[in-house]
């Protein structure tokens, strides 16, 4: 198991490399610098050409692409053209979209396991016809869209919960800079009336972006199980005499498990996309939302240095991934 | 002892490492529901909702209205526009004069100071507008003050040099672009984090969270005539005009500033039983169709003449913005001194296709004239998109023009505007301080900040004449007759002007006592029943 995490772990270096290469090959496909896309046509060229300078981008390419390289390897990801620290922006906005992430996957599991294995079990019955199309029209829903839907049905018609935000404005004041986790920093300091505004606060877009894996964690749940209830060794346990729901639950699920946790992982790319558009919708501040703001106001900086935390966000949890699958399997070791 | 080792990574492990690791994330958080200084009990706080963006808290790097809002409460100015006036008054300054046609000098009021303790003096003040200068910033406000060439301090007196002689000088003092900052605190060359800056004015800045919320608390140490309503206000950041109306609906905002959509204003005026309202007020706001006059088809003066004859106005004011706006004559918005309508008197208020087509004749141009209209998706509202179909339309009116309509982002858009890229093409203006000069000098001096290549000498030579003219009365007569010019030329049509709005709280106060052709959101007005 050593040898096999030591071998993992040494892989992510060329994959992080290789990732944060072509981030910053792509920023520079167009032409021009950040500084010219961004203050271009507003400024004389000489002070336009200051700028360039003052920022490094009229040295060699290959130069800026090592500083760039020292600077992400330092926690240094550049600045914003406001003068904001990337790095601060990361950990400040990025936690927000962490607690988004960690109740969208919590949901799409909840919803979505129970499912998918229902279905599984009674292939091509009535419940595993709902079940697939539930799953499709989750999946293929935008996310913008049933976002808006459910901002007009449980904020709009029946008032039940606020459309926007991660915390009420009054209580967002009283809150001192620092990673925004507030359900956590709420319920780990028995705070009800914060947690009771926090979690109202969550639920639409929590569930907006957890519709959109439930999709794929029935999906996959289902054909999994269907394949695992065909191997031999649960005719065997049947044969046996184990009663059905032990079967399914201790021999074919837990086998199907393998491939659902790999793809799961792989979903974290599709968490933190889904997360851009779910954010948007919801004005919530976390580090997609800022992303659209970055892209907008031409901010290609703050871009790149997102855009990289993303890339190595998600070598990280495919990392994890492979880890966890060597324990469930253990033939992935070998 | 190879299942122990595998215990290590076990999913408990990393449960548990998973758990620890938000704990620590939590720890360096910060505290919900426990800072007592921000929101106490029996304080009154205002949440303002806007779909705004602030550039800069800055003021050396705002030229904006989402940054100017802020700015225009948190820190003093030499003058100040009181609400509904159109002349400035002293605020930091106990007297404001000027000594020669080109200098303009203010005795400062003794023992002000900024919200830190620092003095507010003439040396703060003299500091402040030749920062702006040397910050030169492209996204601040030293094109406006370009005329003010020095400023120096003497004793307790500001003098300010110009470079021609300037009646808006005290109006200019008044704005965002002159806001009163510490030297001790505002780098002179450099622009100072949005989060960290210092004024003396009626608020000062408890926390900003960048592009989410920005509280602004009750300045202890502001000295100033105005007596605030409230202990704190938050502005909150949205996205968009619906989310917005809901916060609003929802109770999470208590004022809804900026921009609502017109449908949302139609709706939220019958939401009283929600304990909804909407208020509105005089805005100077304006909305324009631009030709570049360097291409075809505004090269000819006939071309721009006869799409003038072909405008509705009224239309467009109820069918696309449900009269949230009102149909505009001249290049100067109605409510500001001089503003005359002269292509109501020209062009009429109904669209006339024989007189366009009887100029397009004369003139010898073949119909139909082809056109491109360009409008912007992202910065003018979502509206405009229905605007300019109606404005095609129109001018398609009678077989006259064959319109064609482009659109494109405001990025693109703002800078390509610039170099002739676009014939025919949608703009806006909101006014940098409440003096007709500001609706003329930018537009048509030297060509204009939108460089359609329109220049007439006549017309700049009337506009310089105005700037400086001491008498009220000539003066007004020179901005007719610019006005009468403009009409005439048609660089550009004038289409609407807007109204301030608002929907707010059933409960609130003082909202449209700010409204005003200043654009200033003075927070201090706002109350709580």
């Amino acid at each position: 198991m050593r040898a096999y995490l030591v071998a993992r772990i040494l892989l992510v270096i060329p994959m992080v490399w290789i990732l944060l290469t072509l981030v910053f090959l792509l920023l520079r496909v167009a032409p021009g610098d950040p500084i010219t896309a961004a203050l271009g046509g507003q400024l004389p060229p000489a002070e336009l050409a200051r700028r360039r300078h003052a920022a490094g981008f009229d040295r060699p390419i290959i130069v800026q692409y090592f500083d760039y390289l020292r600077q992400v390897v330092s926690g240094n990801l550049g600045k914003t053209q406001q003068g904001e620290s990337v790095t601060h922006v990361v950990l400040v906005n990025g936690s927000a979209t962490l607690e988004l992430s960690i109740f969208a996957l919590l949901f799409a599991l909840v919803v979505g396991i129970p499912i998918g294995l229902r279905c599984g079990r009674r292939r091509d019955g009535a419940f595993d016809t709902f079940g697939r199309l539930f799953g499709i029209i989750t999946y293929a829903a935008p996310v913008f869209f049933l976002g808006l839907l459910f901002q007009l049905l449980f904020t709009k018609k029946l008032g039940w919960l606020p459309p926007s935000g991660q915390v009420s404005s009054t209580l967002q004041a009283e809150i001192s800079d620092g990673p925004h986790l507030l359900f956590f920093e709420a319920l780990f300091k028995g705070d009800m009336t914060g947690l009771s505004d926090v979690v109202k606060h969550l639920i639409l877009p929590a569930v907006t972006l957890g519709l959109l894996i439930t999709g794929v964690v029935i999906r996959l749940v289902r054909v999994n199980v269907i394949q695992t209830l065909q191997g031999d060794y649960v005719e065997a346990a049947r044969a046996r005499g184990i009663p059905e729901r032990r079967v399914v639950m201790r021999h074919a699920f837990r086998n199907a498990l393998v491939p659902i946790v790999t793809v799961m992982g792989l979903q974290a790319a599709l968490l933190l996309s889904g997360s851009v558009l779910t954010e948007e919708t919801f004005n919530w501040p976390g580090i997609g939302n800022r992303l659209i703001q970055y892209l907008q106001n031409r901010d290609y900086l703050a871009v790149q240095g997102i855009i990289s935390v993303f890339a190595i966000v998600v070598v990280v949890v495919s990392l994890l991934i492979d880890i966890v699958n060597a324990i469930l399997d253990p033939r992935v070791r070998y | 002892m190879l299942h122990r080792r595998s215990a290590l990574f076990g999913p408990a492990a990393i449960g548990a490492t998973a758990a620890a690791g938000l704990l620590v994330l939590t720890a360096c958080g910060g505290s919900i529901g426990n800072k007592s200084d921000s929101a106490g009990k029996g304080r009154t706080t205002i949440t303002v909702g806007t779909t705004d963006k602030i550039i800069a808290l800055d003021p050396a790097g705002a030229y904006d209205q989402g940054s100017w809002t802020p700015i225009q409460n948190i820190y003093q100015h030499l003058m100040t526009v009181e609400p509904g006036a159109k002349t400035a008054t002293p605020d930091a300054a106990s007297s404001c004069s000027f000594t020669s046609p080109t200098t303009y000098t203010c005795t400062m009021k003794p023992g002000l100071t900024f919200s830190n303790g620092d003095p507010l003096d003439a040396k703060a003040a003299a500091f402040s507008f030749n920062r702006v200068d040397k910050v030169n910033d492209p996204k601040g406000p030293s094109s406006l003050l370009t005329n003010i060439k020095k400023a120096t301090a003497q004793g307790n007196k500001v003098i300010l040099t110009l470079g021609t002689p300037d009646q808006t000088v005290p109006l200019l003092l008044a704005g965002g672009e002159g806001a009163l900052v510490d030297p001790k605190v505002f780098p002179e060359n450099k622009l100072l984090d949005s989060g960290k800056v210092i004024g003396s004015g009626p608020y000062k800045v408890a926390k900003y969270d960048v592009g989410s919320q920005l509280v602004l608390s009750k300045n202890p140490k502001y000295k100033g005539s105005d007596k605030l309503n409230n202990d704190q206000v938050i502005i909150v950041y949205k996205q968009k005009a619906s989310d917005l109306k809901l916060s609003l609906e929802n109770g999470d905002i208590d004022v809804a500033y900026r921009t609502l959509s017109p449908t949302d204003l139609q709706s939220l005026q019958k939401e009283s039983s929600k304990g909804v309202k909407v208020v509105y007020g005089p805005g100077a706001e304006i909305r324009y169709v631009d030709f570049d006059v360097t291409t075809q088809p505004g090269k000819q003066k006939a071309v721009r003449q006869a799409a003038a004859y072909l405008v509705d106005r009224k239309q467009i004011a109820s069918d696309v913005y449900d009269n949230s706006v009102e149909p505009l004559y001249s290049i100067v918005p109605t409510g500001l001194i001089g503003n005359t309508q002269p292509f109501k008197d020209i062009y009429g208020t109904s669209p006339n296709v024989a007189k366009a087509k009887a100029m397009l004749k004369a003139a010898g141009v073949s119909t139909p004239v082809k056109m491109t209209l360009w409008w912007n998706p992202d910065h003018y509202g979502e509206l405009s998109g229905d605007e300019y179909a109606d404005i095609a339309k129109q001018f398609e009116n009678g077989g006259l023009f064959q319109v064609t309509r482009r659109s494109v982002d405001w990025n693109s858009y703002d800078e390509d505007s610039k170099k002739h890229a676009y014939p025919v093409y949608e703009l806006g203006w909101y006014p940098d301080f409440p003096d007709p000069d500001d609706y003329l000098s930018p537009f048509f001096i030297k060509g204009g900040f939108n460089n359609t290549g329109y220049d007439n000498p006549t017309l700049d030579q009337i506009i310089n004449a105005q700037r400086g003219e001491m008498d009220q009365s000539k003066r007004i007569q020179q901005l007719s007759q610019a006005q009468q010019i403009v009409a005439q030329d048609v660089p550009l049509i004038p289409i609407w002007q807007g109204k301030q709005n608002a929907g707010v709280r059933s409960n609130i106060t003082g909202v449209k006592d700010t409204f005003d052709a200043s654009f200033n959101f003075r927070f201090w007005l706002v109350g709580k029943k």
